[in-house]
């Protein structure tokens, strides 16, 4: 179980992004987070990591301190090396259960090929497979579905699944709302640095269409005003 | 806009003033005051104005080619061309007021007009990649090696062959090892994604050790062939080539913690630039030596503590 507890992250002096946050994510379970551009949820994912520095509070994994080795992540926008191979790339992670060719059969990736002649989506593909060869407790999956095709998607959701079944926990970020109700168990909306509402999937689309109304009634208004 | 522009560029040279810090800066002044120095003494006389201004031009040719701001510049300026002039004259300031100063007109003019022809040049580095066998025996932790072999295979192959096959002349084999040694520093100007650090799942310590050590053993490997055959022809000189192995392991272990010192991921920092530029320039002029060694001591402390940010889980 993931339990976050008061956890409060700033950017500077005094601009507060995370705020005495609460979550707690249990085992083997898909958990969406959401929320708005700029609402904290990669700086949120960062500090799962151990890349941002924790004002207040902590996170912890089973009672301990959440460390690098409990958790694989995969980042919105990878970057790599360059003139390296995808085969290089991957030799850096160490897992012997990992068979590469056939991992690749899903994906298509020429990986003999240098990093830097791959598209955003292959790039993306890349770093995934990257993901799954680390193969920790926990799975950390910020924007998965950006830039990649609809079969990928699809590719990605059936992993997602099954790492479910083998007790893995996962935390998923994306803007499609609908891919994360269809995907997550749990779905938890991030606003002004805290968790605003923590909802079973089916709970959460009830909220969602009553959340969304009142944003898009908000900038219709606005758009109006501009544009008279 | 040029203007803004260059208002930017200022903000941009704080803010790496800043992030070099205070102590290093005196140093750097100090470094940058001899080496101005140097320069004035040397454009007092022909030949050597001339050769200044050629290195000068060289170097900002080189910069030229491989600046990365070129697009955004193209797409936002319509004057791009003229904000490259402005930059370099910039740049090459104390070195026209030197000429000037040491009345050569001449070459002060030629260096202002050969900046204006470099500004408006378009040059563009069209990247090869070389798979070859070789990428397969490097260690896959020394990425930095199989991406550099792979940018620059032909040249490094044409400098070791040159090293080998000319080593009954006295100079090759050393002039060999220097370039190598020079060629091989520039692979750490690259900060790689920090992925590719916790891969390693060691602590700072043992990931600088592994990291040291590697690149070591790959120069050694490079340089060990051309060493033994230059023994054959020179043996009274048996210890030259070995100077300039150490001086490049020394240089190696000092940019691979000079690199560590300033990392962050994904980017290149200047200031990591300047400094092994430093340890290199340092080399050359044997007086600053002991300055990289102890150097060095202050630089592995930092990269341990700047590693310690990603690496603090694997203590």
């Amino acid at each position: 179980m993931i339990t976050i507890e008061n956890l409060s992250i700033s950017y500077g002096k005094g601009k507060r992004v995370i705020d005495a946050l609460e979550l707690t994510i249990s085992e083997g379970t898909i958990n969406g987070i959401v929320g708005l551009n700029g609402a904290g949820k990669t700086t949120l994912l960062n500090a799962m990591y151990g890349l941002k520095s924790i004002e207040t509070g902590g996170i912890k994994w089973n009672g301990e301190r959440i460390t690098k080795k409990a958790v694989s992540y995969l980042v919105t926008e990878p970057y790599f090396y360059s003139n390296i191979t995808g085969n290089e790339y991957l030799s850096l992670f160490k897992n012997n259960h990992f068979d590469i060719k056939k991992w690749n059969e899903l994906f298509l990736l020429p990986l003999d090929q240098i990093i830097d002649e791959y598209s955003t989506g292959m790039k993306k593909k890349l770093a995934i497979l990257s993901v799954i060869k680390q193969d920790k407790p926990i799975f950390i999956l910020d924007e998965p579905f950006n830039g990649l095709d609809i079969e990928t998607c699809r590719i990605i959701r059936s992993i997602v699944l099954r790492l479910k079944e083998k007790n893995k926990t996962i935390i998923i970020t994306s803007h499609i709302i609908e891919t994360l109700t269809n995907l997550c168990d749990y779905i938890h909306y991030l606003e002004g640095g805290k968790i605003k509402y923590s909802k079973e999937k089916n709970e959460f689309k009830e909220f969602e269409r009553e959340l969304f109304e009142n944003l898009e009634n908000k900038s219709i208004k606005l758009i109006t005003e501009l544009l008279n | 806009m040029i203007v803004n522009l260059l208002n930017i560029r200022f903000k941009q040279l704080y803010r790496e003033i800043l992030r070099i810090g205070f102590f290093r800066i005196i140093v750097l002044l100090g470094i940058s005051f001899m080496f101005f120095v140097f320069l004035y003494l040397q454009t007092s006389k022909f030949p050597n104005a001339m050769y200044a201004s050629t290195i000068a031009l060289l170097l900002i040719l080189m910069l030229h080619t491989k600046r990365e701001d070129k697009l955004f510049l193209k797409i936002n300026f319509s004057s791009h061309k003229w904000i490259y002039f402005i930059e370099y004259l910039f740049v090459s300031l104390g070195l026209i007021a030197f000429l000037l100063i040491h009345n050569f007109w001449d070459i002060a003019l030629l260096t202002i007009a050969v900046l204006g022809i470099i500004s408006q040049l378009d040059l563009k580095i069209n990247r090869t990649s070389y798979n070859t066998r070789i990428q397969k025996w490097i260690p896959d932790e020394c990425f930095e090696w199989k991406s550099g072999v792979r940018n620059l295979f032909p040249i490094i192959l044409i400098i070791w062959l040159f090293g080998l096959i000319f080593s009954f002349f006295v100079g090759s084999v050393p002039i060999a090892l220097f370039i190598l040694g020079i060629i091989s520093l520039n692979f750490l100007e690259k900060g790689e994604p920090y992925q590719m650090i916790t891969a390693f799942e060691k602590d700072p310590n043992k990931f600088l050790s592994l990291k040291i050590k590697q690149q070591l053993a790959i120069l050694t490997v490079i340089s060990a062939p051309m060493i033994i055959v230059f023994q054959f022809f020179h043996f009274h000189l048996w210890y030259v080539p070995f100077i300039v192995y150490i001086v490049f392991c020394i240089l190696q272990v000092y940019a691979i913690l000079v690199k560590y010192s300033f990392y962050e991921p994904n980017s290149k920092s200047a200031a990591a630039q300047i400094f092994i530029g430093i340890g290199f320039v340092s080399f050359m002029l044997p007086v600053f030596a002991p300055l990289i060694i102890l150097l060095s001591l202050r630089f592995y402390l930092k990269a341990k503590h700047n590693l310690s940010y990603f690496l603090n889980d694997y203590y």
